[in-house]
């Protein structure tokens, strides 16, 4: 916990805070300013909308802590405020509210059209507001409402300020107020020590099972082909050493040899802020006669409260000439829980395909290093999919490959 | 009319204190000692609970299915024939159905040290084969959602009206039409505070509701309590759209907790817990056949719809309301000889689905409008000649249609014909001829609906589900100042009725709408109503007012003509004052008599003194009928697929307007949602079950960019049947535009020969329209070549 | 939808942050106007033992300007472009792209390292940063490297920043007399993700041809020497010089497969060739 203070609708405002408390609970919690709605928790919806140094900002996506010290308006100090009284009017004319929840964030988004547009134009206004959703009304009415102030004002006479007159200073608004500590420390709040403690549940069975649904397909799969340098056989014996094969997926390790076709790992990775580690078991299975094995896993990445099932296939065979291995391999993946639950599915398979390219980079370097007669034991060339190394010019290629095969799949 | 009475366009009472932000939602309730739930929800659409290990430092904090003794799960039954019944568990057990779907909840000092708790719970859940496509899901030996059925169909429907007979029609034409999965994503989330109250001996239930008093016989009957011992307060509403009108297991789940602690516990659903878990509607497929005549007149409609159901039946709607309404509606505003329809409501690992504003009728309107158009393709002729050929005359009014529905009143050639000649059907086929500069294609499409609103007793009974509204009742009582209050059952968020209903009351009463006062949202204060769904409460709600108000108006009069020294015979209430044949009387004093002055009254007054409650119903009860015809102009960027909406009439037919401003307001409204049908809004599902749309930037509402300002037209047709021959009209805004704006997108690319038959019509799916219109006509170029 | 606890950290200068960032048995992150990393952290997708808050660092809110270019400091924010609180050596491509990008209220804290750093691909910097040849300064134990903005995004949210490092600057060229340049975006709403984007700048008398493909789910495609899809710039209708074909090759041998896709991209390029202006 740690004092935070600003200054709210002219006065100031402190409370004990946590750093996680953003904006809009720093005002509802703390200070009883139910007037700042929450609507979607995110930066899309807008209803959360309030001046912060007198421009408007996102209250749900700004932590107060982030603010220390800067002065904070919101609906409720906008009674007495003349752009906002002309508004109000305006509204209740034009029947630009109906259930009255987006109504504060359009209200400090409209003053701020209001005072930066001159002459804005219906579409200009609209466009100027997008920020704010409203399922109520259509946006008839609020557009009207403000058409009909800036008409007036203008027609009284007073004119915009493009881009607002409040701001001067540059950078975030809200930020830089707060006096930062001398000889370039930082100042620093602790998660208070009176939080709650809160314990992990006793870890239990490494994880289930895979289950061995025979109809259980991965809903992304990558394949990929290469030849290596070297015989048949002992390309087939690299796949049946599992933590080798393992290791060249990156951020993938195993606790141990696998017993009676079961295997314990886990796979960390990182994607810019996001990481997750999948801890899991794997099933292996081999068929001689085919030359061709499955790598059957599954994961769970308890922060997250987020899964995934992998299915790695392999075949190898004799290549076009003598001593070499023709290598095909087929990655897919399930991912269900939180991190699935987006739309923008093809950022996820931007970051699998790199993955998976590192993995196949991995295993053909390994299987060449081998062929070349070089240690067994070689490390990976990739070791983390946030590694710099990833931008080869050869990975890239890959990637566009997979690119090209995942846009087919559409 | 008077400047506030029926038809005033009066500004709203409620304005300002949602203009000031001084509106109390659920999430502005403080009490003292409250504290926040968070749930720990299934991750996964279809798996069985291996485990739920919850740390031991947290478990007085965490509560899973087993802590909640006594507690009922949720069933919400159908009395149609065949329908299989599901229990929603308020917390899972054994199985969860769909991603979202309770697991745990716990209590903690904030909603982040409740979200902490969540966090620390661990999950074994042994993943399921997940049903996400209905088509799939009915077919014999899909995974099963619940096992006991035997099947995943939830009630299948049938009727058939001498389909045959149109068999032999010249025109028959098909389509495969489906529209999306959405959320009706109200601006406020669903939110409860619970309460034990101690004097009262009383749940206090605070929650955004559109229907209060079915809330507390839903939760009571779930707790095992009487209905006194409930209490639900529904505050200041952030928009319902028939999301509020539902209970939730997270009621109850708070319900319990609030009665097992000693503190208020509160749960603020959030954006995510809205759009994955609770708020989704909407997801129809039809195979749909026109059977016509060259001329376009129809011979017959044929019919197999589907509607996905989600995992469970959610009270008090069912699962079926959906599906088996399609069948009794398809046929819409048109007068035909034959009728086939067939429907499933099908149970998958999804979101129960929920009525949407418009329910039903929506995704119909959308089926048969764009079957229509396409008839009109076929049969070479202007769509909506085929539309005046076919729609129910007014001469035939009242009409029962195919399916039974009566119709009460209207002209619905008449509202076609204007919005054709607003629209300017001509100019614009003109232009079409000429392109346009930028290269984008030009489209126009309409499409025209009937909205059955405020059906009562008699439709509601044969569904035989947990509600049937009956007489809706209000209750007008005169303050001793001479104002007014009024008390509904019914709920308003958004359709003003803090305004109408007063202008209802001073119609009557002549009391300055000022010094009325709406008393709603609290069970404790308000009579038994069904609430705010099916466009009801201006035709009921409203009528109810009214029948008050004259009650009131009775014993003022009886009042004011004893002060007046006149018979009661022959004094009249004018402009707030009992007037006689030598004098008249304020309604004040009336008032104050009563209230302050008995002693001026003599023994025989009327002991109702000036207050009554009563309840209303229409003459006939099967609903009323308003209708609209809607007209859009639309550009499509061929390239980019983009579409933009250059033009938008509104002809609408409400009966009588009790406030037009409002009217309006719903109109533009439901326009905006029904173009996020259209364009926008899409619950997309990946093959697990997952749902793919968790934030507004994945689910998109339309902004104010993408919403154009219609132009409107009003027609008045008088309901024959209703007080002041009001028609309901809050749903229709969001019924017609799929529709039209679907005919005007395939009327731009009828060059191509391309279709849209899905919505929401996205860039990508015109592109992809366009693409495979044009892989089928080179094919097509190809074979001729060769044969040539 | 509230984030994990966090400690929260406020250094007064970049080395105190890079200080802070030294530490890595913490999973540590940067926040500067927080309006990517503030819905992560919501939702949990971002579960950060320290955050620090570089917003109110001086030197990230600096500008320098220099003869054939200017320096932003880090946290200078999307408003402050748009609003030309910081000059434009750009003939107006910066202020005009920041104009579109997301909504005003999240222009006045979103700042221009925040938005390269996040690395969507489908947000506007990357590409009109792209297309006018920017680089990105970053700074860390082993002192300062730049690169061109285009080589900071490795993938989708994947900037390249090695341990210990953060973004500082972004250096922007001065664009020459009669530079043109024209940015196009795709978007299905006002202020939401682009799905194609298009950029470009002609600099004839600094000899600068370059084309940006934006808003592929990964790395923009960059042309940085794009005679032949733009000619050198002395054309007086670029658009009528605009060899589609070849974009759509360039589009296609970058591995965009998807014919729909394609389409798009080629013609949001060809769009902002079509609205090219000079300032």
């Amino acid at each position: 916990m740690n004092t935070v203070t600003l200054k709210v609708n002219g006065k100031p405002a402190s409370a004990d805070i946590e750093a996680r408390m953003h904006l809009a609970d720093f005002l509802r919690d703390t200070q009883n300013l139910t007037g700042t709605h929450i609507g979607c928790e995110h930066g899309v919806c807008g209803a959360c909308t309030i001046l912060v140094d007198g421009v408007p900002t996102r209250s749900c996506i700004t932590f107060a802590v982030a603010c220390e010290q800067a002065e904070v308006t919101t609906v409720e100090g906008l009674d007495a405020d003349e752009v906002a009284t002309e508004l109000r009017a305006a509204f209740s004319k034009e029947h630009g509210l109906q259930c009255g929840y987006c109504t504060p964030g359009m209200i400090v988004s409209a003053r701020d059209v209001v005072l930066r547009m001159q002459e804005p134009t219906e579409h200009e206004i609209r466009v100027a507001m997008s920020g704010n959703l409203c399922r109520c009304t259509g946006y008839v009415g609020i557009v009207r409402a403000i058409q009909g102030v800036i008409a007036a004002r203008r027609a009284r006479g007073i004119a915009a300020i493009p881009g607002g007159d409040h701001r001067k200073a540059l950078g975030p608004a809200g930020s830089g107020h707060a006096t930062a500590s001398a000889n370039g420390t930082a100042t620093r709040i602790r998660t208070s020590p009176a939080a709650p403690a809160l314990a992990a549940a006793t870890p239990a069975k490494a994880a289930a099972a895979p289950r061995q649904e025979a109809d259980w397909k991965p809903q992304t799969t990558f394949t990929e082909s290469f030849v290596v340098g070297h015989p048949v056989d002992e390309v087939w014996a690299f796949f049946d050493r599992i933590g080798e094969v393992a290791s060249c997926l990156p951020g993938a390790s195993l606790a141990g040899e696998p017993v009676d076709g079961h295997v314990e790992g886990q796979i960390r990775i990182k994607v810019g802020p996001i990481s997750a580690e999948f801890q899991g078991v794997a099933d292996v299975s081999r068929d001689e006669a085919t030359r061709t094995g499955t790598i059957n896993g599954s994961g769970k990445d308890k922060r997250s409260n987020s899964a995934t099932r992998g299915l790695i296939g392999y075949a190898v065979k004799p290549g076009d000439k003598p001593g070499e291995t023709r290598v095909d391999v087929s990655i897919g993946y399930t991912l269900t829980g939180v991190l699935a639950q987006f739309g923008r599915s093809g950022l996820v398979q931007d970051v699998a395909g790199r993955l998976i390219a590192a993995f196949v980079k991995n295993l053909e370097a390994k299987l060449s290093h081998q062929s070349g007669g070089g240690d067994a034991e070689a490390p990976p060339v990739i070791t983390e999919l946030d590694a710099g190394s990833l931008v080869s010019s050869v990975i890239l290629g890959r990637i566009k490959r997979f690119f090209a095969a995942l846009f087919g799949r559409r | 009319m008077t400047e506030q009475g029926v038809g005033a366009s009066l500004l709203r009472k409620e304005d300002d204190r949602f203009l000031r932000g001084r509106g109390q939602y659920v999430a502005d309730i403080r009490l003292p000692g409250m504290k926040d739930v968070a749930f720990v929800r299934s991750p996964l659409a279809h798996a069985r609970i291996a485990g739920i290990r919850i740390p031991d430092a947290n478990r007085d904090r965490i509560y899973v299915a087993a802590d909640l003794e006594g507690v009922k799960p949720i069933v919400a039954v159908s009395g149609l024939a065949g329908f299989k019944v599901s229990e929603q568990p308020v917390l899972a057990f054994e199985k969860v159905r769909q991603v979202g779907e309770l697991l745990a909840v716990c209590v903690g000092a904030s909603r982040a040290e409740a979200e902490d708790l969540a966090a620390s719970v661990e999950l074994d859940l042994d993943e399921l084969p997940a049903l996400h496509d209905m088509i799939a899901a009915r077919k014999p030996g899909a995974a099963l959602v619940h096992e006991h059925w035997g099947d995943n169909v939830f009630l299948e429907t049938f009727v058939d009206v001498n389909m045959e007979a149109a068999y032999d029609a010249p025109i028959k034409v098909t389509r495969e039409i489906s529209t999306a999965r959405q959320s009706m994503a109200p601006m406020e989330g669903r939110g409860t505070v619970a309460v034990w109250d101690k004097r009262m001996e009383q749940l206090v239930l605070h929650t955004g509701s559109q229907m209060p008093h079915i809330v507390r016989t839903g939760l009571a009957e779930c707790l095992g309590l009487g209905q006194e011992q409930v209490r639900i307060v529904s505050p200041d509403v952030g928009g319902g759209f028939g999301y509020k009108g539902i209970l939730l297991p997270e009621d109850i789940c708070l319900a319990f907790l609030a009665m097992k602690l000693d503190h208020p516990v509160r749960w603020i659903e959030d954006r995510r817990e809205h759009l994955t878990a609770g708020a989704n509607c909407r997801e129809h497929h039809y195979i749909i056949t026109g059977y016509a005549d060259r001329d376009g007149k129809l011979r017959g409609i044929e019919c197999e719809a589907t509607v996905d159901s989600g995992a469970y039946s959610s009270y008090p709607f069912s699962a079926c309301l959906e599906a088996a309404q399609v069948a009794s509606i398809l046929p819409g505003p048109y007068d035909f000889p034959s009728y086939r329809c067939r429907t499933w409501s099908v149970a998958t690992n999804k979101c129960p689905i929920l009525p949407y504003r418009g329910v039903a009728r929506t995704g119909v309107c959308y089926a048969l409008e764009l079957v229509l158009d396409a008839i009109a393709r076929e049969a070479g002729i202007e769509p909506h000649e085929v539309r005046l050929k076919n729609l129910v005359q007014p001469e035939q009014m009242p009409f029962d249609n195919i399916t039974r529905k009566h119709f009460d009143s209207g002209d619905y050639p008449e509202a076609l014909q204007r919005a054709m000649a607003a629209i300017d059907l001509e100019g614009i086929r003109a232009r079409q001829r000429q392109g346009e500069p930028d290269g984008r294609l030009i489209g126009i499409g309409h499409s025209i609906y009937c909205e059955q609103g405020a059906h009562g007793t008699s439709v509601y009974a044969g569904w035989g589900i947990p509600m049937v509204p009956g007489h809706e009742q209000a209750t007008a009582r005169m303050t001793p100042d001479g104002g007014l209050e009024i008390r509904v059952g019914v709920h308003s968020h958004g359709q003003s009725m803090e305004t109408t209903l007063p202008q209802v009351a001073h119609e009557i009463l002549g009391i300055d709408t000022a010094k009325i006062k709406l008393v709603h949202g609290d069970t404790e204060y308000t009579p038994y109503s069904t609430g705010s769904w099916g466009s009801r409460c201006a035709v009921m709600a409203g009528g109810a007012v009214a029948t008050a108000a004259r009650e009131v108006a009775g014993l003022a009069k009886g009042i004011g003509a004893h002060l007046l020294q006149a018979d009661v015979a022959d004094v009249k209430l004018v402009d707030g004052h009992v007037v006689g044949p030598s004098g008249s009387v304020s309604l004040e004093t009336v008032a104050f008599t009563w209230y302050r002055r008995p002693q001026d009254l003599p023994a025989s007054v009327d002991p109702r003194g000036l207050e009554s409650t009563i309840g209303y119903k229409p003459v006939r009860d099967s609903g009323t009928f308003s209708y609209a015809a809607h007209a859009v102009v639309v550009a499509v960027d061929p390239e980019m697929g983009d579409i933009e909406i250059l033009d938008y009439v509104i002809v609408e037919d409400g009966g009588k307007l009790i406030n037009p401003m409002v009217v309006d307001g719903q109109i533009y409204g439901g326009l905006a949602q029904g173009i996020g049908t259209a364009l926008y809004e899409e619950m997309n599902f990946d093959a697990s079950g997952q749902p793919l749309a968790s934030t507004f930037a994945d689910y998109l509402l339309p902004g104010p960019t993408e919403v154009p300002a219609p132009r409107l037209d009003h027609m008045e047709t008088l309901a024959p049947y209703t007080e002041f021959g009001v028609k309901g009209i809050g749903e229709g805004g969001a019924i017609a535009p799929p529709a039209a704006i679907g005919n005007a997108v395939n009327d731009a690319l009828k060059g191509f020969g391309a279709e849209l038959l899905r919505s929401p019509m996205t860039p990508r799916r015109v592109l992809e329209a366009i693409q495979s219109a044009k892989q089928s006509k080179e094919v097509l170029e190809m074979t001729q070549g060769e044969m040539a | 939808m509230k984030p994990v606890n966090f400690d929260y950290a406020r250094p007064a200068d970049v080395g105190a942050a890079l200080a802070l960032l030294a530490d890595d048995t913490l999973a540590v992150k940067i926040m500067a106007g927080g309006q990517s990393l503030g819905p992560m952290l919501n939702m949990r997708l971002v579960q950060p033992d320290l955050l620090v808050d570089i917003a109110g660092i001086e030197e990230l809110k600096q500008v320098t300007d220099r003869p054939d270019e200017i320096v932003f400091g880090a946290c200078i924010t999307h408003a402050d472009i748009e609003d030309r609180r910081v000059p434009d050596v750009t003939r107006g491509a910066l202020p005009s792209v920041a104009n579109g990008i997301a909504y005003r209220a999240v222009r006045n804290r979103g700042t221009v390292g925040g938005s390269l750093t996040h690395a969507d691909p489908s947000a506007d910097w990357i590409s009109i940063l792209s297309a006018v040849g920017a680089r990105v300064t970053l700074r860390g134990p082993a002192g300062n490297r730049t690169i061109a903005v285009e080589d900071y995004m490795l993938g989708a949210l994947e900037a390249d920043l090695r341990p210990g490092e953060m973004l500082v600057s972004v250096t922007v060229p001065k664009l020459g007399r009669s530079a043109r340049w024209g940015y196009y975006k795709s978007c299905r709403k006002t202020g939401e993700f682009a799905h194609a984007i298009g950029a470009f700048l002609s600099d004839p008398e600094r000899g600068v041809s370059r084309v940006v493909i934006g808003a592929t789910e990964s790395r923009p495609i960059v042309v940085t020497d794009a005679q032949h899809l733009i000619g050198d710039g002395r054309a007086e209708r670029l658009d009528r010089v605009f060899d589609s074909h070849a974009a759509a090759e360039a589009i296609a041998a970058a591995g965009m497969a998807d014919p729909i896709d394609r389409q798009t991209h080629v013609v949001a390029l060809r769009r902002a060739i079509e609205r090219a202006y000079s300032a």
